[in-house]
């Protein structure tokens, strides 16, 4: 673990030694988050609440979002790059080293424009979110199972390359779970929705996490807890399957 | 007669050409109809939602609401969404120097290129998008009149976006960093152009602004259009804005070659 601590820290210190563009960075970020708010706030003059949601719980939901989202594709940038890394051979350097290769490769890239949502999920949240220490507790804890749930899904749709040799499907996936964990689960109905508490988790990217600082509720955060669970031990199962599939420029194997 | 037949080959050729890559790049169209339908159902959802609540949304009814968004998206998921960033780099880059060297306009074969492709993927986009806005929604409403406005409404939507792409990102012949150009843009046309939601949404003084801009013209004319609108006269401030995008691109592109003829590319 203190290695993984220390290539983190490495990662970190990577990231940020161009400091006018790392704060460039974040700042695009932080505006673009900035452009949604103003979208929902125009949305809900126009329309009181929908479905259950009115605009407090939604920035609620968008600062579960932006925070999750950017520590997943901030601080575990690779997460999302599992088929361009196989397709260039760059586990190689992984599989010489005496450590999970999963865990190295997660905390080994940091993309800056993406900790800019961070910044700007946690500021929205102590901005509209009433903060107490029981919701903050339940914020902090959503938001971590929020992060470790998306990344265990990219790195499980990212692994579809081991097999079919393309990120064609991740790429998909990382839109579908992005696109759809921008909006109340509840908009959406029948089918749908079930794909979004199912096979793409959109629905406890956000909107559960969201909820549940709201109204705390054993069954959500059980549900929650359980379905990160399954899709941390896939995307790990699936990710060891795949190196015994994988072959670089140079054929080198795990076996 | 020869002269001009050839002159316009300069720009068929490339335009034919890019649309023919277009077609042959069956993985990227894959990608590019899912995230349009992806994102047209997630939109109209949204709104249908919220029209289910008080009938309709600012005239606008929850039926008309899914064919606006499916339009919205179609005519901006039809062009690459860094385009800016792409020519950008390209004239920044020095690419855009060796295009020089050609007897042919180089905005002019740009331009040609751009269009081939993403009205070729516009065309694709709006097979698959009409069924399922059908599927969701029903028929269009007005049907029959509203084919003529909406089709031609498209064409310009995207063309006067891709043109004015180019315009901004003519900044790269002065500037040596516009990354956050494309993204600006982007938003803009999101928010003003009418992309996320109807113009009529926006409070007043959003509104009057949005309507003295180009962006209303790429995504919320086509848009209000399909959503069964008949507003013929969008059609004539889209023509406006198409020629201002005309004289500008050849401006502003006139100017940045000069600037590189003379301090060198």
């Amino acid at each position: 673990m203190r290695g993984t601590v220390a290539v983190l820290r490495a990662a970190m210190r990577d990231a940020t030694a161009r400091r006018a563009a790392f704060w460039w960075q974040i700042s695009v970020m932080v505006a673009n988050d900035l452009i949604w708010v103003l979208f929902w706030m125009i949305f809900f003059t126009r329309v009181p609440s929908v479905r259950g949601w009115d605009s407090e719980k939604v920035l609620l939901l968008f600062a579960v979002l932006t925070t999750g989202s950017g520590l997943a594709l901030g601080i575990l940038a690779n997460c999302r790059r599992i088929p361009v890394l196989v397709r260039e051979g760059a586990l190689d350097e992984v599989l010489t080293l005496p450590v999970s290769p999963l865990r190295h490769l997660l905390v080994s890239r940091v993309d800056t424009v993406n900790l800019g949502d961070t910044v700007f999920g946690v500021v929205l949240f102590l901005a509209v979110g009433r903060p107490t220490p029981l919701r903050a507790a339940v914020f902090v804890a959503g938001v971590l199972l929020s992060t470790a749930l998306l990344a265990s899904f990219l790195v499980l749709i990212g692994c579809a390359v081991f097999v079919t040799g393309d990120g064609e499907s991740s790429g998909l996936g990382t839109h579908a779970i992005l696109v759809l964990s921008s909006y109340p689960a509840d908009i959406f109905q029948g089918a749908t929705k079930m794909l979004l508490y199912t096979v793409v988790p959109a629905g406890f990217v956000a909107s559960v996490p969201a909820r549940l600082i709201d109204r705390p509720d054993l069954t959500d955060a059980a549900a929650l807890v359980l379905i990160t669970g399954i899709f941390a031990a896939l995307a790990w199962t699936a990710f060891t399957l795949g190196l015994h599939r994988y072959a670089s420029g140079s054929g080198w194997r795990r076996s | 007669m020869n002269a001009v037949a050839g002159g316009v080959r300069w720009f068929l050729v490339p335009a034919g050409m890019a649309a023919r890559r277009m077609i042959a790049d069956r993985s990227g169209l894959v990608v590019a109809v899912f995230f349009y339908l992806l994102v047209s159902v997630t939109l109209s959802s949204l709104w249908r939602a919220a029209a289910g609540h008080q009938g309709s949304v600012a005239g606008y009814s929850a039926d008309s609401l899914t064919w606006y968004a499916f339009a919205a998206e179609a005519a901006i998921c039809g062009i690459a969404v860094r385009l800016v960033d792409e020519i950008g780099e390209e004239i920044a880059t020095g690419v855009v120097t060796a295009e020089m060297l050609r007897p042919a306009s180089v905005v002019g074969v740009r331009l040609a290129t751009v269009l081939g492709r993403s009205l070729t993927l516009l065309g694709v986009l709006l097979v698959p998008g009409t069924a399922l806005a059908w599927t969701i929604a029903g028929p269009p409403p007005g049907l029959g009149p509203m084919v003529a406005l909406v089709l031609p409404a498209f064409a310009l939507a995207v063309t006067i976006n891709v043109i004015m792409q180019h315009v901004a990102a003519a900044a790269s012949f002065w500037l040596r960093d516009i990354r956050a150009a494309w993204f600006l843009y982007q938003k803009l046309v999101f928010v003003l152009g009418g992309m996320l939601l109807p113009l009529e949404v926006l409070p007043d003084s959003l509104r009057t602004v949005a309507s003295c801009l180009p962006f209303m013209a790429m995504a919320y004319v086509p848009a209000r259009l399909a959503a069964g609108h008949p507003a013929p006269e969008l059609l004539v401030v889209q023509a406006g804005w198409l020629v201002v995008a005309v004289a500008l691109a050849v401006a502003v592109f006139a100017a940045g070659q000069r600037r590189v003829e003379v301090t060198g590319g």
